[in-house]
């Protein structure tokens, strides 16, 4: 199609507010963190240049280290646990099924409630005194299984991990369900009267015919899993003792607590850089790009 | 199709330019030299209690009382109030009067050139406020803001019937006897303490601010800040050493670091625990909450064998004041110190007290005034020993408070955060 001058213009007339909004609200500050992080300030002194200082003492930082494995455990929870639940759930709601709308409503319902009000039902059901589980557990006669889910480093992660699970395979599910409801019809009736049995439909032509979609949400899963903030900070602030501190919480308490805008915002740079390669990494290993 | 797109690009371009017009032009009303000198003022009064309502309550009457000054207050939540302070200040972009709190929260801004000095007004109230409370805003000799409270920030509230129970009249005066106390409430079946400290800072700003007070004498914390000690020292050492022997005593309810202060302090009003250790911002909530309030006593932490400090202090810090922007011109100055000295008055202290707050001044008690108010207001008089997250730099306090908790998860010895801490501060400097 040829665009002549005029309606060039127009085009880019059109799409100037919106340029400039997202230029001076998302890559101005993007820009901004970069030269920060070179520096050394507490957001009101002059600053100071220090090179990549902030970047050395980021690498010998036990506590952020320890921070980037939390995160790397999120990212694994929300690939490994958000997308195949979601797509199992997916797949069997997509039949004929009694109730599948209720199903449908009921697994995305998590992703409308506020974060705040989950990680705080979620407290209470974890409290080792009167929460759900443990009540259950001990009036069950399994109470040796009763821990301090939230407040014992061993269980921490694991409980916040569920929850991250549990709050997002309704977004994922309702991606994939919008998938599948567009596989055309003939060719799955095809395979049927060449007589490929179910489980072999799934794997040969529902999930081929999807794999960009699964993709899409792999790419979501780690960029939201490496940004994942509030669930944690509402839930144990990164407590007991780090044991729950993602790389965003410790970037929040050094930035904005203990005044490091430079030191933090070098750990804003590395979860940007972070995120790419894993997202790199995660399209050369599917194969495929996306178009 | 070409003529709608146009108009609409035309619109959109029209409204904006107006858009401009409008906000430029209110705020020229307000910088402007009218008739009326507009003065914001930021400060965390969002919850609905007593002392907030006697805070506005002033300046609605000052309001009223001046028509050429106009104060207009802008609330923000108390949790994002310091994060908005520190980011606009950062930016430039400060309110011409905010709430701030003394010690290091106030020492970042005037780091930054962003406070005035009230040097040339001080002197309105060195005959009310005693001398070592208003130094809680001075730094290098300057003076920043009033304080309109004190907060004490170590009070044991204590459950007298439970208390009784186990065999208790009085409370424990030694630490030994808190001890006993505690062991014999844990083989009645009774949590000793409830303890929230989900937020980690309940057990550094509640408990060791004086317990460490207690071993170390008031001098300490002043004099490793400024290289003249360490925080290895053996007294120290000893302080942090409680909250371990507490912890493995089983003082404290097992989700402790899992729930906030605000739902121990309830596990406490409901009877759940019979102590709880906290500031003077819970009396109020308590003498709310609570049914039988000649039931809930409170006492002073107990002394400590071997101690350097004085038995009688109590920590505390002067509450929040109102700071005053750097960059007012001399006209906007003269209105905020006419503002100033209206607002911190006989007035405000006297509704302040009944409202339950603890105040640097002295007012003589209604005889209605509630038992364990006035007795925690009588500790004031004993001194005050240093807060220890309003005198340690943010990096330092962030240290203790993880460490306090890693010490109960026994994750952490007391050396080693002792040892923590030092090495951080050494390389501070």
């Amino acid at each position: 199609m040829k665009i002549n001058r005029t309606a060039k213009i127009g085009i880019f007339l059109g799409i100037l507010p919106a340029l400039i909004i997202y230029t001076v609200f998302a890559i101005l500050p993007i820009i901004q963190s970069f030269f920060y992080s070179l520096m050394e300030w507490d957001g009101f002194a002059e600053m100071k240049f220090i090179g990549l200082d902030n970047f050395v003492r980021l690498f010998n930082d036990p506590i952020f280290l320890n921070s980037v494995k939390n995160n790397i455990f999120v990212v694994i929870a929300s690939i490994f646990g958000q997308v195949p639940i979601a797509l199992i759930i997916a797949i069997l709601l997509n039949r004929k099924l009694k109730g599948g709308r209720i199903f449908r409503t009921v697994g995305f319902l998590p992703v409308v409630l506020s974060t705040v009000v989950i990680s705080v039902t979620w407290s209470l059901v974890y409290n080792s005194r009167y929460g759900l589980i443990n009540e259950l557990l001990r009036n069950i006669g399994l109470g040796f299984l009763a821990h301090n889910w939230l407040g014992d480093t061993k269980w921490a992660m694991m409980s916040v991990l569920i929850v991250i699970i549990w709050q997002f395979v309704g977004l994922y599910l309702i991606i994939f369900l919008a998938a599948l409801q567009n596989i055309p019809q003939e060719v799955l009736e095809a395979a049927k009267i060449d007589g490929a049995p179910e489980w072999m439909i799934t794997w040969k032509i529902t999930i081929p015919m999807i794999w960009d979609t699964i993709l899409v949400a792999v790419i979501l899963c780690i960029s939201g899993s490496l940004k994942t903030f509030d669930l944690i900070y509402n839930m144990t602030n990164g407590g007991p003792a780090h044991a729950t501190e993602v790389m965003a919480i410790y970037m929040f308490n050094e930035t904005f607590k203990n005044l490091n805008y430079g030191y933090g915002s070098a750990i804003s740079v590395f979860i940007f850089l972070f995120s790419l390669i894993l997202i790199m990494i995660t399209r050369k290993l599917f194969g495929r790009n996306l178009t | 199709m070409k003529k709608l797109g146009l108009l609409l690009v035309s619109l959109f371009l029209i409204s904006s330019l107006t858009a401009c017009n409008s906000s430029e032009g209110s705020s020229e009303q307000a910088s402007g030299d009218g008739d009326v000198i507009e003065l914001t003022l930021w400060t965390d009064w969002t919850e609905d209690r007593p002392e907030n309502t006697v805070y506005k309550k002033i300046i609605e009457k000052f309001n009223k009382e001046h028509e050429d000054i106009k104060v207009v207050l802008e609330t923000i939540p108390h949790d994002q109030y310091e994060t908005k302070l520190r980011t606009q200040a950062a930016g430039n972009q400060l309110p011409d009067m905010m709430r701030v709190w003394p010690g290091e929260r106030t020492a970042v801004l005037v780091n930054g050139d962003a406070l005035l000095p009230l040097n040339s007004i001080i002197d309105n109230w060195k005959d009310i406020i005693p001398e070592t409370i208003l130094d809680d805003y001075a730094i290098d000799g300057n003076y920043y803001a009033i304080p309109s409270n004190v907060s004490l920030t170590s009070l044991i509230f204590y459950n007298k019937e439970l208390l009784q129970k186990v065999g208790f009249d009085e409370f424990p005066k030694t630490y030994d006897e808190l001890k006993e106390l505690i062991t014999a409430l844990n083989d009645a079946g009774i949590t000793p303490i409830s303890l929230g400290n989900k937020a980690l800072w309940p057990l550094q700003s509640v408990y060791i601010s004086t317990i460490a007070d207690r071993f170390t004498g008031s001098d300490f914390l002043p004099n490793v800040l400024s290289g003249n000690g360490t925080f290895e020292d053996e007294h120290f050492i000893k302080a942090l050493s409680v909250i371990d022997e507490l912890n493995k005593l089983n003082a404290f309810n097992e989700d402790m670091n899992t729930i906030d202060e605000a739902t121990a302090r309830n596990e406490f009003i409901k009877g759940n625990a019979a102590m709880h250790f906290a500031g003077s911002w819970a009396i109020g909530p308590i003498l709310d909450g609570i049914e039988n309030i000649d039931n809930i006593g409170v006492a002073p932490i107990p002394t400590f064998k071997g101690g350097k400090g004085d038995p009688a202090k109590i920590s505390g810090v002067a509450g929040g004041g109102i700071a005053v922007s750097n960059s007012l011109s001399e006209e906007e100055q003269e209105a905020v110190f006419e503002f100033l000295k209206f607002y911190y008055s006989e007035e405000l202290y006297s509704n302040l007290v009944r409202a339950n707050i603890i105040v640097p001044v002295e007012i003589e008690f209604d005889s209605n005034v509630p038992q364990i108010f006035q007795d925690a207001n009588a500790f004031v008089k004993g001194g005050l020993a240093p807060v220890y997250d309003a005198t340690l730099p943010a990096e330092i306090t962030d240290i203790i408070n993880n460490g306090l908790q890693s010490i109960t998860l026994g994750e952490m010895t007391p050396e080693q955060l002792a040892k923590e801490m030092q090495n951080a501060l050494e390389s501070k400097r």
